[in-house]
């Protein structure tokens, strides 16, 4: 299963999207903790990471958040149930159906947000 | 080592160690909690909200509720440990020298641990100042 066409594709991605993730929370939780620090820190991180750049990784970055939940669904499935691995490949074509589904909501506000301004003040 | 299993009996019976199936039980299960979890909380900070919007004044409102300060915790920690725990699994996988693995393993736990830490201090022990 994991070797060769959408097992394989499906086993890199959970991995690469999983590090992302990690990294991100992390600085995350770097940034949200600045707080402590007081209102003209934080405000000026959080200023600094309103930049488009920064949308963009966000974009990036939800996508990968969706990804990587609904493709861990599918590993419950296999894993749980009798059916799972026989239908892998069919469920891994359901996650992106699901993917499309919540990613286009983000897709659009995030995206307009980039493309109409607005950001940075 | 990590278990490649994928049925529940198979990994039972691949498991090196009670500990190794713990982990992996907890990967299925946290995973599904995060994944309910995250969809809410991108959904609040990026379609509910605007996120260019964010700033101190909106965390400190959103962090002084205990609600969202148990929902943020639960995220901080289940977040980190699954996280952490994956991370373990791609570092078995692709660190092949054995004195390196154990001290880039070192290095991120605790890192891992620190951040932990940090984002409960500043949910539970920082005054945002908000009435």
């Amino acid at each position: 299963m994991y070797r060769g066409r959408e097992g394989q594709w499906a086993f890199y991605l959970h991995r690469l999207s999983g590090l992302g993730i990690l990294v991100f929370l992390m600085l995350h939780v770097a940034n949200i903790s600045s707080a402590m620090w007081g209102p003209e820190v934080s405000n000026a991180l959080m200023k600094f990471y309103h930049q488009p750049v920064f949308q963009l990784g966000l974009l990036l970055l939800i996508a990968g958040v969706l990804y990587h939940g609904f493709n861990g669904l599918r590993i419950i499935l296999m894993d749980f149930t009798p059916w799972g691995v026989r239908y892998q490949r069919q469920l891994w074509y359901g996650v992106w159906v699901l993917f499309v589904l919540f990613y286009l909501p983000f897709l659009v506000k995030i995206g307009g947000g980039i493309l109409g301004g607005g950001h940075g003040d | 080592m990590a278990i490649k299993s994928k049925r529940y009996e198979e990994a039972r019976l691949e498991a090196s160690t009670n500990l190794e199936l713990y982990w992996w039980v907890f990967m299925r299960i946290s995973g599904v909690v995060l994944v309910f979890l995250l969809i809410g909380h991108m959904w609040m900070n990026a379609i509910i909200a605007d996120l260019n919007k964010i700033d101190y004044d909106y965390v400190a409102k959103r962090l002084s509720q205990t609600t969202w300060k148990i929902y943020d915790l639960l995220i901080l920690a289940l977040g980190l440990l699954h996280g952490a725990n994956g991370l373990r699994y791609v570092l078995d996988d692709w660190i092949r020298n054995p004195s390196r693995r154990f001290w880039t393993k070192v290095v991120l736990y605790g890192l891992i641990a620190f951040l932990f830490v940090l984002g409960s201090l500043s949910l539970f022990n920082h005054d945002f100042g908000v009435n």
